[in-house]
C-alpha cells in the first residue's frame, strides 16, 4: 500500500503571531479513511487549506500521491476532490447544472459528463431534485450536492472538511452512509475533519487528535481507546453504601476501583472477562447487585486523556477567524 | 481544454443574469428614463438657437448628428456600456461571499479563465444592453410627441460591426477594471463606493451627454482620451456618416480603444491571478 497524503512538519502562522497549525506530521495510506478530530479552532480547516493548495504553509512540506503540493498546485487540484465546510454550489443554477459546471471545470470528457452527472445524482439521491434550483434545497441536499460535485472527476483523494456541520441527525447519518458507500466502492482515500467524536469513531480507520494546532495522538479508534486504559465495568449495588470497593479490587484483571454516583467503577483492559469473577466476589461478600454493565471508553475519554481537557463541541472562533480579525484590525487587505 | 472551462463559466454567469429578470429590467430603467425624460426635456438645439447659433454651426457642435437627441442617444449607449462594466465586479464579491468562488479556485481552472469568463459575460451583457438602448432610441423616433434617434449614416454591415466592436471593447475595459477590483475588495459597500466614485467623473468627462466643443479646453483634452468617448466616437461616426467632423476615422478610434482595452485586460488578469495566489 502506498502513501496518499503526507505532511511533514507542516505549520501555518497567520500574521505574525497566530499559529493555527504547529509542526504537524502524518501519513495517510491509499484507501484509508483518515480523520482529523478536534474542536473548532484546532487547526483542522487550515491543514485542509494547505493540503488542497488554498493556503501556503509557513513551514514544512506536504505531498499528495507523491506530488509536492506547493510545487505543482494545478496537478494536485486535478487529483483531489474538496468538500468545503460551506456550500459552494450556485444557488441560481439547478443541481444538474452545478454538476455539469463542476465536470467542465475538472475537464471531464464531454461524452462522459451526462452519464457521470446522472450517476452521481442517483447515488446521492438527488435525482428528483436535479432540475430544481439549488436555492430550494435543504441543508442535507446541499451537502449531498457538494459531495457529488467533488466526485465528478473521480478523484483518488477526497478531502471532507466538516461534511456534516450544522446538519440534523438524520441528514448526518445520511452523509455518513454515503461516505461508507463510497468507501465500499473503493478507489478513494479520505481525509475527513470533524468535531463530532461519534463520527470519527464510526467512520475513520485512523484518527489524529488535533488541539491548538498540534497533533496529540494518532491511531485507530480502538488503539486510542486502549491507550486510555481499557473498559469500565459499572456495578450498581442494591445498597448504596460504597463499602465494598476492596472486594472488587481483589478480582483478577481489575486495574482500579472507584465509587462514584452510587456505583462501583472497575477499570479493566477487557471488561467482559472480569464480569463473572466480579459477580462471584460480590455474591461471596453478600453485596446485592442491581445492575452490571460494561462500557468501552469513548473518544470523549480519549480526548480528555490526550489534551488534558474535556471535549466541547462548540468553542470560540477558529484560529483562521482570529487571524482574519487580527489582519483586519491592522488594516490588512484581507 | 481551457476553452471548455471558459465556455462553461461564461455560460454560468449568463444563466445567472437571465434568471434575475428584475436586475435586467432595472439596469435598463436608467438609460430608458434618461432617453424618455432627460433627452426629451433638454433641447440643446433650442438653447443654441436662442443663443443665436446658426443651424449650420449647431450641426458642427453635434458633430454631424441631425439633432441633439440623436447625438445624445448614441452617447447613452456608451453610458450603458460604462454602467455594465462598473457593476460586472459585484458578482465576484457575491461569489466569494456565497462560496461559489471557492469551488472555482479549488478546481484546476487557470486563473485567467476565471477572470476572462466574467469579462466575456460582461461584454455580452453590455452589447445586448447597448443594442436595446439603440432600439429604444430608434423606436422613440416613430412615436408621436417624442424625440428619437435618426440614423443618417450609410456604412452598412461594416458600420454595424464597428459599432458592436466598440461596445464590446469599452465594456471589456471597464469590466476588467471592476472585476479586478471585485477580486481585491471583500466588502460590497467598498465596492459600490468605488463604483460611485468612478461613475460620474467618467461619464461627465466623456462626450456621451454633451458636445465636447462646449467644454473648457482642459476637459476637452480629458474627454478626447476617455474610453467612453472613443467608443461613442466610433458609434456616432458610423450612425451619422460624419467622418468630416472628426479628426480621425472610426477605425482609428476603434484601434486606439482596442489597444487601451488590451492593456487593461492584461494588467487586471495579472491582478486577479495575484489576488488568488495561495497565502
Amino acid at each position: 500500500m502506498s502513501i496518499a497524503i503526507e505532511a511533514a512538519g507542516l505549520s501555518k502562522v497567520f500574521g505574525s503571531s497566530v499559529k493555527a497549525v504547529d509542526n504537524v506530521s502524518f501519513q495517510v495510506q491509499e484507501g484509508e479513511v483518515f480523520g482529523f478530530l478536534g474542536p473548532n479552532g484546532a487547526g483542522k480547516t487550515t491543514t485542509v487549506g494547505m493540503l488542497t493548495t488554498g493556503l501556503r504553509p509557513s513551514q514544512g512540506t506536504a505531498s499528495i500521491l507523491g506530488i509536492d503540493v506547493m510545487a505543482k498546485p494545478a496537478e494536485i487540484r486535478r487529483r483531489i476532490g474538496v468538500i468545503f465546510q460551506e456550500s459552494t454550489a450556485d444557488d441560481d443554477l439547478t443541481g444538474r447544472e452545478n454538476l455539469r459546471l463542476a465536470a467542465a471545470m475538472y475537464a471531464v470528457p464531454v461524452s462522459e459528463t451526462g452519464r457521470r452527472v446522472q450517476q452521481l445524482l442517483d447515488m446521492l439521491q438527488l435525482g428528483d431534485a436535479a432540475d430544481r434550483r439549488v436555492r430550494t434545497y435543504s441543508g442535507g441536499m446541499r451537502r449531498r450536492l457538494e459531495i457529488a460535485a467533488s466526485l465528478v472527476h473521480t478523484p483518488p483523494v477526497l478531502f471532507l472538511d466538516e461534511p456534516t456541520l450544522g446538519l440534523d441527525p438524520q441528514a448526518r447519518a445520511g452523509i455518513a452512509d454515503t461516505i461508507r458507500t463510497l468507501r465500499k466502492e473503493g478507489g478513494h482515500t479520505f481525509f475527513l475533519t470533524t468535531h463530532y467524536l461519534d463520527e470519527a469513531d464510526t467512520l475513520c480507520d485512523r484518527i489524529a487528535i488535533i488541539d491548538h494546532g498540534q497533533i496529540r495522538a494518532i491511531g485507530t479508534p480502538s488503539e486510542l481507546k486502549e491507550k486510555v486504559g481499557g473498559d469500565v465495568v459499572t456495578i450498581v449495588p442494591t445498597r448504596p453504601d460504597g463499602e465494598h470497593a476492596d472486594v472488587f479490587a481483589k478480582v483478577p484483571g481489575v486495574l482500579g476501583v472507584s465509587w462514584t454516583n452510587g456505583s462501583y467503577r472497575l477499570k479493566a483492559l477487557r471488561g467482559e472477562s472480569i464480569v463473572p469473577a466480579a459477580v462471584q466476589a460480590a455474591l461471596q461478600a453478600d453485596v446485592g447487585l442491581a445492575s452490571v454493565s460494561v462500557k468501552r471508553p469513548s473518544l470523549d475519554e480519549v480526548f480528555l486523556e490526550f489534551t488534558g481537557r474535556e471535549y466541547r463541541e462548540e468553542e470560540g472562533p477558529s484560529a483562521t477567524d482570529w487571524a482574519v480579525r487580527v489582519q483586519r484590525f491592522r488594516g490588512g487587505a484581507r | 481544454m481551457t476553452i471548455r472551462e471558459f465556455v462553461a463559466l461564461t455560460q454560468r454567469e449568463l444563466l445567472k443574469w437571465i434568471r434575475a429578470p428584475i436586475g435586467i429590467v432595472s439596469s435598463l430603467m436608467l438609460p430608458f428614463f434618461y432617453l424618455l425624460l432627460f433627452g426629451q426635456s433638454l433641447n440643446l438645439g433650442k438653447l443654441l438657437s436662442i443663443g443665436g447659433v446658426p443651424p449650420q454651426e449647431a450641426a458642427a457642435i453635434y458633430l454631424g448628428a441631425p439633432d441633439y437627441f440623436s447625438y445624445f442617444s448614441v452617447g447613452m449607449v456608451g453610458f450603458i456600456m460604462l454602467f455594465t462594466g462598473l457593476f460586472a465586479g459585484a458578482n465576484v464579491i457575491f461569489a466569494r461571499r456565497f462560496g461559489t468562488l471557492k469551488k472555482e479556485t479549488a478546481a484546476p481552472v487557470p486563473r485567467e479563465v476565471i477572470f476572462g469568463s466574467r469579462v466575456t459575460a460582461g461584454v455580452l451583457r453590455g452589447v445586448i444592453f447597448g443594442s436595446v438602448v439603440f432600439a429604444i432610441a430608434i423606436a422613440f423616433a416613430h412615436l408621436p410627441g417624442l424625440n428619437g434617434l435618426t440614423i443618417t449614416g450609410t456604412s452598412g454591415v461594416v458600420g454595424v460591426v464597428e459599432i458592436v466592436l466598440a461596445m464590446a471593447f469599452v465594456t471589456a475595459l471597464f469590466s476588467s477594471i471592476f472585476i479586478g477590483l471585485g477580486f481585491l475588495t471583500e466588502q460590497i459597500e467598498s465596492y459600490f463606493a468605488l463604483v460611485n466614485l468612478v461613475n460620474l467623473p467618467v461619464l461627465f468627462s466623456s462626450n456621451a451627454l454633451f458636445p465636447t466643443s462646449l467644454f473648457p479646453s482642459w476637459l476637452q483634452n480629458i474627454a478626447a482620451w476617455n474610453p467612453v468617448s472613443l467608443a461613442v466616437d466610433v458609434m456616432r461616426e458610423n450612425c451619422f456618416g460624419s467622418e468630416a467632423y472628426y479628426p480621425y476615422t472610426a477605425l482609428q478610434y476603434l484601434g486606439l480603444l482596442a489597444g487601451i482595452t488590451l492593456v487593461f485586460l492584461v494588467v487586471f488578469a495579472a491582478v486577479v491571478r495575484w489576488s488568488l495566489r495561495p497565502r
